[in-house]
């Protein structure tokens, strides 16, 4: 049926002069072989999909603050890591307060270990001052979930922000937080630059490092007090403004150059303390009340092989592990091995001491205790262990830092035959 | 190394109530016998905290005690204490699994014990834990052929045990569900409806009947029926626990909260329950909290000195409440 329909349509449009003959006006007879069609014009169109401009980096945009919790001394290398690889502006957070515990004791779960307090009172605090955009880092311990409980927290608290969480894109490593960076902070960024700049994040991250470890080194027999401290703000200061990793290489020299030419008063066998422990609370002075400038104040030669470029920058777990074989068999947490190393590394090399400083709830530390326990009676060394916590007094820790550096200093001096400790109890030189 | 082991100790703590029918059968399959420690009580309890550091979790003061029972106890010749590692960023442990063959071995050394450990990589990657499985079978002077088979075997009965509880929790949400209509349909209005109380807590906490005994004797005591949130399917609660959380870290944890999706419509009310300072719970206790609106929350945390009276009050009045919710308020009470 429909092709009996098909060929009386045909027919009934050759009945019809056919539609090219009406254009042409011209008579075209039916067996002519070859016809010129003549095709009217048609419209011209917009083209539905113009051809896109190369997309260009914007080199101008609206700048945006940005806030990194407070730690330790390591403020310039992350105001480098935002101005220069970030390409924001960077929210410099004043020393905290007893208010910053407060707010964040106040805004945490109880329980949770004290970084975590410290760091809420760090973030309520910069978004007071203006912050857009805060930084959290992730990790392999809670550390690795702060940033999206933070978040939520200051969320439901009201506060607007944006927050680089590097919890997310940890699976692909530096190329995942890569895009999380673009994805969250500035899709500017020029990459290339930024690599560079980088890995300059990474060199002065050493060089704070370093910096620090001769300060604290020599700190406690300055001639002059308050000298170190005085050329330990400065090297910070010239860090902070430092630009490029010449910059950075040329303020480290001076600086150093300046902390070496202080006049000191060492003592040919001074008591040396080593500082173990947890990556936050050993290392912050705010965290930890300034525990290494309170051993330095007492003069003691203070190490601490923890720090965030020996955690970070330059990190061998399998090889480092080798040392204390007969101690761990396994990684036992994140700072573990370097807690245990350490502790290992200062008793042979004859400290006096050991202190072993973390926060309330670190569990990763609180599993190495039974271990450190078993290297102090192997090597004979003293360790004192220090829980932080929110309410720490700090009159309470001097009372065990001073008992704890008289014993060590007795011992140190009769070791070296200098005093004796007998019946009249008193020292005598 | 394995000479003279003939009989292995398996503590009773910890992930031994997520993976214990695994171990039990992987050593029973090489040919050792195997020795559980004893179910915790107090006596258990008390050698585990004398042994510990004071800040340790409660779990990890239990295990402890477990470990002191064994060595106490004399049957075995070696004790099988593994180190789940907490490297994986989705599906890892607490660090406190991962450190628990030093800190058992610098614990004790100075019994003369022997103590058979060994390090799973990824345990939710079967392949990578298989490879540590069979290494451990190696050093236990098994062929690679009886340790793959070992290996097979154990798993088959891991996943055996795991999904006949999955089952059965499924059976008796269905028959609640049923027996629910029953009671709606009811026209003297006599019928009580049943109440489900879904209990969120690590199964070392939640299946020991000295940590948890107690609580889940009070819940059903006041008629009310417990299901567990570790005995739902593992693999599709720990997908499901992406819609909750992207960074949760533990995979423990997201396998309790992917129970918590999954059961939300069909449950009256959840307990969540942590030992005392337990390091994941800390966060995660108060995430649920947050963000689980609709069901009623009971959020206890316990530790070695609670007597039971303070938990039962509390539960006592979770449940009246619940049981006032359910009549409708105020408006029909």
């Amino acid at each position: 049926m429909p092709s009996l329909q098909k060929a009386k349509n045909m027919l009934e449009s050759l009945a019809q002069p056919r539609v090219e003959d009406t254009t042409v006006q011209v008579k075209v007879s039916d067996d002519a072989r070859t016809q010129v069609v003549y095709e009217p014009e048609e419209p011209r169109r917009a083209i539905p999909f113009p051809r896109l401009k190369k997309k260009l980096k914007r080199d101008r945009h609206k700048r945006t603050k940005v806030s990194v919790f407070r730690y330790a001394y390591y403020d310039p290398a992350f105001k480098f890591f935002v101005e220069q690889v970030l390409d924001c502006d960077y929210l410099q957070l004043p020393k905290a307060t007893k208010r910053t515990m407060d707010l964040g004791i106040q805004n945490s779960s109880d329980y949770v270990c004290t970084p975590f307090k410290h760091m809420m009172g760090d973030w309520i605090e910069a978004l007071e001052l203006g912050a857009d955009i805060l930084v959290q880092v992730g990790g392999p311990c809670r550390l690795g979930y702060y940033g999206e409980m933070q978040e939520q927290i200051l969320r439901d608290m009201g506060y607007e922000f944006t927050m680089l969480n590097f919890s997310h894109g940890i699976e692909q490593g530096y190329f995942g937080w890569g895009k999380e960076v673009l994805k969250m902070v500035n899709p500017d960024i020029d990459i290339p630059y930024g690599v560079k700049q980088l890995l300059a994040t990474g060199h002065m991250l050493s060089l704070l490092d370093q910096a620090r470890d001769f300060y604290m080194a020599n700190g406690g027999f300055e001639c002059e007090r308050g000298a170190f401290r005085h050329a330990w703000e400065d090297f910070l200061d010239a860090m902070r403004a430092a630009t490029d990793k010449a910059e950075i290489d040329s303020a480290y020299a001076r600086s150093m150059e300046e902390m070496r030419a202080i006049p000191l008063n060492k003592p040919a066998n001074p008591v040396r303390i080593g500082i173990i422990g947890e990556l936050y609370t050993a290392i912050d002075e705010n965290s930890n009340l300034g525990l290494d400038e309170k051993l330095m104040d007492m003069g003691v030669e203070v190490y601490r092989t923890l720090n965030f470029s020996n955690r970070y920058t330059h990190y061998n777990e399998a090889n480092l592990r080798r040392t204390i074989s007969e101690y761990a068999q396994y990684d036992m947490g994140p700072t573990s091995t370097m807690t245990l190393a350490a502790a290992k590394k200062y008793a042979q090399l004859g400290f006096d001491g050991l202190i072993h400083a973390k926060c309330a709830g670190c569990t990763p530390e609180i599993d190495c205790i039974p271990v450190l326990r078993r290297i102090s009676e192997d090597f004979h060394i003293p360790v004192l262990y220090l829980t932080y916590d929110t309410e720490t007094s700090d009159t309470g820790l001097m009372t065990r830092l001073e008992a704890f550096y008289d014993m060590l200093y007795m011992k140190n001096v009769s070791d070296a035959g200098g005093v004796t400790v007998r019946s009249s109890g008193s020292l005598r030189r | 190394m394995a000479d003279e082991v003939r009989v292995i100790g398996i503590p009773r703590g910890l992930l031994f109530y997520k993976y214990g029918v695994m171990w039990q059968t992987f050593f029973e399959e090489l040919g050792f016998k195997v020795v559980l420690s004893p179910k915790t009580d107090r006596a258990v309890f008390e050698a585990g905290e004398a042994a510990s550091v004071d800040e340790v979790c409660l779990a990890s003061k239990v295990y402890m005690g477990h470990v002191v029972a064994l060595l106490e106890g004399g049957e075995c010749d070696a004790i099988f204490v593994p180190s789940y590692n907490s490297g994986d960023v989705r599906a890892g442990f607490c660090t406190k699994y991962q450190s628990l063959p030093d800190l058992v071995e610098a614990t004790f050394h100075e019994r003369a014990a022997k103590f058979i450990t060994m390090r799973v990589q990824k345990a939710n990657d079967h392949k990578s834990a298989r490879l540590d499985f069979i290494e451990l079978a190696h050093r236990l002077n098994a062929s690679p052929k009886q340790a793959l088979r070992a290996y097979k075997q154990a798993m088959r009965a891991q996943e055996a045990a795991n999904s006949s509880r999955v089952s059965s929790q499924q059976e008796t949400l269905r028959l609640l569900t049923k027996y629910r209509k029953v009671a709606a349909s009811d026209p003297t209005g006599t019928e009580q409806a049943p109440l489900v109380i879904l209990l969120v807590a690590h199964p070392y906490i939640a299946h020991d009947p000295y940590i948890a005994g107690d609580i889940v004797a009070a819940i059903e005591g006041m008629g009310a029926t417990v299901i567990f949130a570790d005995e739902t399917d593992h693999a599709t609660a720990f997908k499901r626990s992406f819609d909750f959380s992207d960074t949760l870290p533990w995979m423990i944890n997201r396998e309790l909260v992917g129970a918590i999706l999954q059961t939300y419509d069909k449950i009256d009310g959840i307990v969540l329950l942590s030992a005392f300072p337990c390091g994941p719970d800390s966060m995660f206790d108060d995430a649920v909290m947050r963000n689980m609106h609709g069901v009623p929350i009971l959020n206890l945390m316990i530790d070695a000195q609670s007597g039971s009276a303070g938990m039962e009050t509390r539960i006592e009045s979770f449940i009246d409440i619940l049981r006032f919710q359910g009549k409708g308020r105020y408006l029909n009470a």
